[in-house]
């Protein structure tokens, strides 16, 4: 009799139909699907655990069927139109390749993220340290940004007017460099506080600003000169405090959905939608 | 590059103009390319019009699809006005996908069929007779994928050959437009009369297939603090579809009379709650008084055969009732014969979702919480100035109680010292086109960024994308 014995690793085995991988301890996402609490209470309570894969998929699934342009897939051909002797086309007889390449594409734009993520993928793995070294500087620019502008307030009334008249050339923002150092930041905001007219008010506490000042612009060009965000880092995130908990509507009628389906956890009003919804639409879930 | 195309007539004239530096040419031809419509039009000369509505009737509405209709017929852009009597079962193919161009195959003919075709361009005003003498200024949504941007630069370029050429993200092209009057600041006069760009602006643009809230200083987007949500009209439409077939009719394959119900009866609550408790249906039965000045109409759907348009009228609870005694009686034909939408909460829980989007379980955020992240990665500095201008475009703008709701919320969310001031042009839809067409007048500043035919031919695509960056 012998026994396999997997010595503990980071790296992981594959191979076809099943694999090792390292336990990484308690999952919450499969501890979602079979929770160790009793199940009644599950339904009882189902704020404790987070949307079931089940309900999860059924999410994507009906995001996904919002999205779409036509209910059933339909292929529509561009209408052939009847050549004429070269008159709309007269100055540009020759298409070329790349025009060609484009035009008879049928990649979607599902296709297209994926390239470019894979790409990216393959960029970020080949030179680990390019994420690392982009990444952070622009961010604790930021940082140092609204660390100054917070930190210089100091009695004029923050107005982004004063502050930026001065310089009416457009300056472009290939002109300044990323390099500009955070510490010198304070530096043109000096002659400002100067031209003020002073008085014995100036201390007063009702006459404080508690709006932060403007930022320099310095940092201003030095945010315009950032390159734009991917797709996905661009994409609003959850709500920053969620102020109220999850409604749930009724799936028939659209009022408050106050009684769940005991079969498919859908959300019904009262005992008449229930029974509509248990005789025409349970089960079938979405 | 190869891409250097010879032209036909005058091959002295082109290596003559290839010795001097080529300039931009005058006409600028500007395409504001939506999901949903593209508005497209010659810019005005300099300086531009200070009526809006003047400035606005260069800007034709084009509809960016090609339709199958019920027949097996196909339509292409404007024929949809114009061609298309029978709206039932009828399907879209649409060349912007998430509000980028992803088909240039249909992109082309829709483009081909609306400015390019003599026989089919509509009017003087909408043909491109000899785009080597023309600049095109087209707009792209924020966050593009590059390899659709490369795409989009490379047709442009060597498929028409436009002789000027500018990408732009449409947002920021707002900040151009005359903004004083719509937040109700004093109009200074500047000593010159050149178009500039307000200082600092927010735009929400909240279009057909998403929305996106774009902090702009000097014309120019703040990247890092674009935020898109994934939700846009089509899925409003959608679902008022997919709630209307359950609960009545089956409406699935009827998108576009879906999107005109919508565009009639859907409204913004602004007291969410009561308004879900007005249209109970357990107040039915108790007969309460809600049913005359209630939430619910109805709306009539079109008749194809006949030649009615769908429209909207207020809630008759006893219709049925009627219907059925005129049938005995032998009422008209035509009474009897229309079928009537009866909406109650799908008015305003459908748009809700752009303010609530966990309603139906989305994990983002709704627009004025986006608004805030936006912020969050910007100096604080900057929170005022641009809480204080913040600007509403695209078309759910049109949504009534849209913008007051989304004030109200702002409100409460941003700190007390600011100023919230949420406005909407005129026009919410070609309000980016209208800036466009206003940068576009200030020669200065647009022959900075726009590049020339020459100039393509010379560096190729990747540069000129790398210029439309800003990276240049």
């Amino acid at each position: 009799m012998y026994r396999v014995e997997l010595l503990p690793g980071s790296t992981t085995h594959v191979s076809p139909g099943w694999t090792y991988v390292p336990d990484r301890g308690f999952d919450p996402a499969k501890a979602a699907i079979t929770p160790t609490i009793g199940r009644k209470r599950g339904i009882r309570d189902p704020g404790r655990t987070d949307l079931s894969s089940r309900q999860t998929n059924a999410i994507i699934r009906h995001l996904a069927e919002l999205d779409r342009e036509n209910h059933r897939d339909v292929q529509i051909q561009i209408p052939v139109r009847q050549k004429e002797p070269a008159a709309p086309r007269g100055t540009r007889t020759k298409v070329t390749s790349n025009v060609r390449r484009i035009l008879q594409s049928q990649k979607t734009f599902r296709n297209y993220l994926d390239d470019e993520e894979a790409a990216q993928a393959s960029t970020a793995a080949a030179t680990p340290g390019n994420t690392s070294a982009t990444n952070p500087p622009s961010s604790s620019s930021a940082a140092a940004a609204a660390a100054a502008g917070g930190g210089s307030a100091t009695g004029h009334r923050g107005s982004i007017h004063r502050i930026t008249k001065p310089s009416t050339a457009a300056t472009t923002p290939s002109s300044l460099r990323r390099s500009s150092t955070p510490p010198e930041e304070n530096a043109p905001e000096e002659p400002n506080t100067t031209t003020l007219i002073r008085s014995e008010h100036d201390s007063n506490p009702l006459l404080r600003s508690y709006l932060p000042a403007a930022p320099s612009e310095r940092i201003m060009q030095a945010l315009l000169a950032e390159p734009p965000l991917t797709y996905h880092a661009a994409r609003a995130g959850s709500p920053i405090a969620p102020r109220r908990s999850q409604r749930h509507f009724c799936c028939m009628c659209g009022y408050w959905g106050k009684i769940r389906c005991k079969n498919c956890h859908a959300r019904t009003c009262g005992l008449a939608c229930y029974k509509v919804h248990e005789d025409s639409r349970c089960g079938a879930f979405f | 590059m190869g891409t250097a195309k010879p032209r036909p007539s005058g091959g002295r004239a082109s290596v003559a103009k290839a010795q001097t530096l080529q300039a931009l040419p005058d006409k600028t031809f500007i395409v504001d390319n939506g999901a949903y419509t593209l508005k497209a039009g010659y810019a005005p000369e300099n300086p531009p019009p200070e009526d809006e509505v003047q400035a606005l009737s260069a800007c034709a509405t084009i509809p960016n699809t090609i339709v199958k209709t019920r027949g097996n017929r196909i339509y292409v852009g404007s024929q949809l006005n114009t061609h298309v009597t029978d709206w039932n079962e009828m399907f879209f193919r649409r060349p912007v996908e998430k509000g980028y161009i992803v088909n240039w195959e249909a992109q082309r003919e829709i483009w081909e069929h609306s400015f390019f075709d003599e026989k089919t361009a509509r009017s003087k005003e909408l043909r491109i007779t000899d785009p080597e003498d023309t600049t095109l200024v087209l707009t792209e949504a924020p966050n593009a994928l590059p390899v659709l941007q490369k795409n989009a630069d490379e047709i442009v370029m060597e498929e028409w050959g436009f002789g000027g050429y500018y990408r732009s993200l449409g947002p920021p092209l707002n900040a151009w437009n005359q903004l004083n009057t719509v937040f109700g600041d004093p109009i200074v006069q500047e000593a010159e009369s050149v178009v500039s760009p307000r200082e600092c602006l927010l735009v929400i643009d909240s279009g057909y297939s998403h929305t996106t809230v774009t902090p702009v200083y000097r014309g120019q987007p703040l990247q890092r603090a674009i935020r898109r949500l994934d939700l846009g009209g089509k899925h409003l439409t959608n679902y008022l579809k997919e709630m209307v077939s359950v609960r009545q009719y089956n409406m699935v394959d009827e998108t576009y009379i879906m999107n005109e119900v919508k565009e009639a009866v859907c409204y913004v609550s602004n007291n969410f709650v009561g308004d879900l408790e007005q249209t109970w249906k357990g107040n039915r039965k108790r007969d309460l008084p809600d049913s005359k000045e209630g939430v619910a109409v109805d709306y009539v759907l079109p008749d194809p055969n006949a030649g009615n348009k769908g429209f909207m009228r207020p809630h008759d609870p006893l219709l049925n009732a009627k219907k059925r005694k005129g049938a005995l009686s032998g009422a008209s034909a035509e009474a009897l014969s229309e079928d009537a939408l009866v909406l109650g909460n799908e008015r305003f829980t459908v748009p809700e979702v752009l303010f609530t989007p966990s309603d139906i379980g989305m994990k983002q955020a709704g627009i004025p919480d986006i608004v805030l992240q936006s912020l969050s990665v910007l100096p604080t500095g900057l929170h005022p100035a641009f809480l204080a201008n913040v600007l509403v475009v695209g078309g759910n703008t049109l949504l009534p109680g849209f913008m007051g709701r989304l004030e109200a919320e702002l409100r409460q969310l941003a700190s007390a010292e600011c100023v919230v001031r949420v406005r909407s042009p005129q026009d919410p839809i070609r309000s980016t086109w209208l800036g466009a067409s206003r940068l576009a007048t200030n020669r200065e500043e647009f022959k900075k960024i726009a590049i020339t035919r020459q100039e393509y031919q010379e560096y190729g695509s990747s540069w000129a994308g790398r210029k439309f960056a800003g990276a240049l």
